[in-house]
C-alpha cells in the first residue's frame, strides 16, 4: 500500500510538471498555430543554467530568476527570428524545421558550454531528504512542493485566460487574428507575450522537474516534451484544465507501470493511451470542437 | 471626411484594386457595388489597414493612415465588419461584446453600451449567454454590427452585411445602419453585390468592376442607370 501511494504521489508530481509544459506549448499554439518542438531544449537550458550558476556560488533565487529571464528571452528571440518570418507565407510548414532547429541549436549550445555530462541539480525547494507522512506513506517534500507550484501556476493561467481582459485578447487572437486586430487588439504584442510566457512556463517546469530527477543533461528535454505533447493533445489543445487532468493521469500511469511492471513499458503505454483517447474523442478530453455555423 | 486617393492593391500578380479615388462625407452612407471579385473587400481592407495598398493613400480628416496599424486604426474610430460572419464563435454573445469593447480604449461605460446593444436588438439580450457560433445567421449579423458600432466609431465599414439573410432581417439591419450614420454625422461604407438593396439605403454609390471605378453618383442617379453592365465581363 505504501509503495502504491508513493507511486501515486510521485506520479502526480511529475504529471503536474507535464501539464505546465503542455500549457506553455498550448499558449504559443493558440496564438500562432505553431507547435514549438524546441520547447524541451528551452526547459533544459533553464535547468542547466540554474544548476551551473548555483554550483558556481551564485545566490539561489538570483540564479533561478536569471534562468527564467533567459528562457523567456530565448522564446521571444526565436519568435522574431525563426517563426514570424515563416508564417508570412500562409500554409508554410517551415516552422516545423525552425522550431526543431531551435531545439537542436540550444542543445548544442548547452553541450559546448556545460559539457554533455549530467549535472547534479541542487536542492532549491526543501532538502531531498525532507519528507512528510501522507495517508501513511512517506512523501518527499520536494514532490509536494513541485506539485503545488505546478497546479497553482496552471490554475492561475486558466483564471487569467478566462477572466482577464488580456485573456480575452489571447483567445480572440487564437480564433481569428484579423478580426482581433479590427477589435483594437495589438496582435503582435499578444503573440510576443505568449512566447515570453511560454518560455517562463518552460523555465519553471525545467527547474521543477530537475528538482525531482536530481540531474540535468543537454538531452533531457526531449522525452519531457513528448509527454507534454501527449498531455496537451489528450487534454484538448486549448484547455488548461484539460492539460492538467491529462498530465496528472499520465504521470500517475507512468509511475504505476514503471513501479509494478517495468520502466521500459511506461512510455509505450502512454502512447497507447494517447491513441485510445483520441480514437474516442478526437478533440481531446476537454477540447471543444470548432463550432462554425454557415 | 474619408478620402481615398489613387488606391491600388495587388496580391502577387493579381491586381485587385486599380487606382480608385473617392471621398465619403460625414452623415452619409456610401455603397460600393460590384460583382464578386470586383475589389470591394480589398478596398475596405485598405481602409481598416488589413491590406497594405501598393500605391495611393487613405486619409481621414486630413490624417494619412499609411503608417497606422489595424489595431490602432480601430482605436482611432474605424470599425470594419468583415464579410462571412466573422465573430468569435466559441465565445458567448456577451464575451464577444466585451472583447469588442476593451481593447479599443473607449470612453464611457461598457454596461451602458451593452444595454444599448440589447435595446437595439432584443434577441441578443435573450441569447447573451449563448455561444456566438450557435446563433442564427441574422442574429450573428446583428452581433457583428453591434460589435462594430459598440464604441460609436466615426467610420464604419460593412462588407456584405445582407449576404444570405431573410428580407425582414435585412431591412431591420439596414434601418439600424441608416440610423447610425445619421445620428452622429458618421461615415458608413457598405459593400453589396445586390445593387438595388444598397442603393435604397445609401446616399452615394460607386460601381467597381475588375478593381476599377466605372461609375459614381448619387443613389438616385445610379438606381436610374442600368447597372447590369457592372456585372457583365
Amino acid at each position: 500500500m505504501d509503495f502504491f501511494l508513493q507511486m501515486i504521489f510521485s506520479g502526480l508530481s511529475v504529471g503536474a510538471v507535464y501539464a505546465l509544459i503542455a500549457l506553455g506549448l498550448n499558449l504559443t499554439f493558440w496564438t500562432t498555430r505553431v507547435l514549438n518542438f524546441g520547447q524541451g531544449s528551452v526547459l533544459m537550458i533553464a535547468a542547466m543554467l540554474t544548476a551551473v550558476m548555483i554550483g558556481s556560488g551564485l545566490n539561489m533565487l538570483l540564479a533561478i530568476l536569471i534562468s527564467l529571464a533567459v528562457a523567456g528571452a530565448v522564446l521571444i528571440i526565436s519568435e522574431i527570428v525563426a517563426i514570424r518570418p515563416l508564417l508570412k507565407v500562409s500554409g508554410s510548414m517551415g516552422w516545423v524545421v525552425s522550431t526543431l532547429g531551435l531545439g537542436i541549436f540550444l542543445q548544442g549550445v548547452a553541450s559546448l558550454a556545460f559539457g554533455t555530462q549530467a549535472v547534479a541539480f541542487p536542492d532549491v525547494l526543501f532538502s531531498s531528504s525532507a519528507s512528510v507522512q501522507l495517508f501513511g506513506a512517506w512523501v518527499s517534500m520536494q514532490y509536494i512542493a513541485v506539485f503545488m507550484i505546478s497546479v497553482l501556476i496552471v490554475g492561475l493561467m486558466e483564471l487569467f485566460l478566462r477572466y482577464s481582459t488580456w485573456g480575452y485578447g489571447v483567445r480572440a487572437v487564437a480564433h481569428d487574428p484579423d478580426l482581433a486586430s479590427l477589435m483594437g487588439i495589438p496582435v503582435r504584442k499578444v503573440v510576443l507575450y505568449s512566447f515570453m510566457f511560454s518560455g517562463l512556463l518552460a523555465g519553471v517546469a525545467g527547474i521543477l522537474v530537475s528538482q525531482i530527477s536530481g540531474t540535468v543533461d543537454p538531452g533531457f528535454g526531449l522525452h519531457l516534451l513528448i509527454l507534454a505533447f501527449i498531455a496537451a493533445v489528450v487534454g484538448g489543445m486549448g484547455s488548461a484544465t484539460g492539460a492538467l487532468i491529462a498530465g496528472l493521469a499520465l504521470g500517475v500511469l507512468e509511475k504505476l507501470i514503471a513501479g509494478y511492471y517495468s520502466p521500459a513499458a511506461a512510455h509505450m503505454v502512454a502512447f497507447v493511451l494517447l491513441v485510445a483517447v483520441l480514437a474516442i474523442r478526437p478533440q481531446g478530453l476537454l477540447g471543444k470542437k470548432e463550432m462554425v455555423k454557415v | 471626411m474619408l478620402e481615398l486617393s489613387n488606391l491600388s492593391v495587388s496580391y502577387g500578380a493579381i491586381e485587385a484594386v486599380n487606382s480608385v479615388s473617392f471621398t465619403a462625407q460625414p452623415g452619409s452612407i456610401t455603397a460600393l457595388i460590384g460583382a464578386n471579385g470586383a475589389g470591394k473587400s480589398s478596398l475596405l481592407k485598405t481602409i481598416s489597414g488589413l491590406v497594405i495598398p501598393k500605391q495611393g493613400r487613405v486619409i481621414l480628416d486630413g490624417q494619412d493612415l499609411a503608417l497606422i496599424k489595424p489595431h490602432e486604426r480601430a482605436r482611432l474610430g474605424i470599425a470594419h465588419a468583415l464579410e462571412g460572419r466573422r465573430i468569435f464563435h466559441q465565445h458567448t454573445v456577451e464575451e464577444n461584446l466585451i472583447t469588442a469593447w476593451h481593447f479599443r480604449h473607449p470612453k464611457g461605460d461598457f454596461k451602458r453600451a451593452q444595454e444599448q446593444v440589447y435595446s437595439n436588438f432584443p434577441i441578443l439580450a435573450e441569447r447573451r449567454r449563448a455561444k456566438a457560433g450557435t446563433l442564427s445567421g441574422g442574429q450573428q449579423q446583428m452581433l457583428i454590427l453591434s460589435m462594430a458600432t459598440l464604441h460609436e466609431p466615426q467610420v464604419v465599414l460593412l462588407d456584405e452585411p445582407s449576404l444570405g439573410l431573410a428580407p425582414i432581417i435585412i431591412s431591420q439591419i439596414y434601418d439600424f445602419i441608416r440610423g447610425y450614420a445619421q445620428e452622429g454625422g458618421r461615415i458608413v461604407l457598405i459593400s453589396e453585390q445586390m445593387a438595388s438593396l444598397a442603393l435604397k439605403v445609401a446616399d452615394h454609390g460607386h460601381v467597381l468592376r475588375h478593381g476599377a471605378l466605372v461609375q459614381s453618383g448619387t443613389a438616385e442617379q445610379l438606381s436610374g442607370a442600368g447597372l447590369a453592365s457592372a456585372y457583365l465581363s
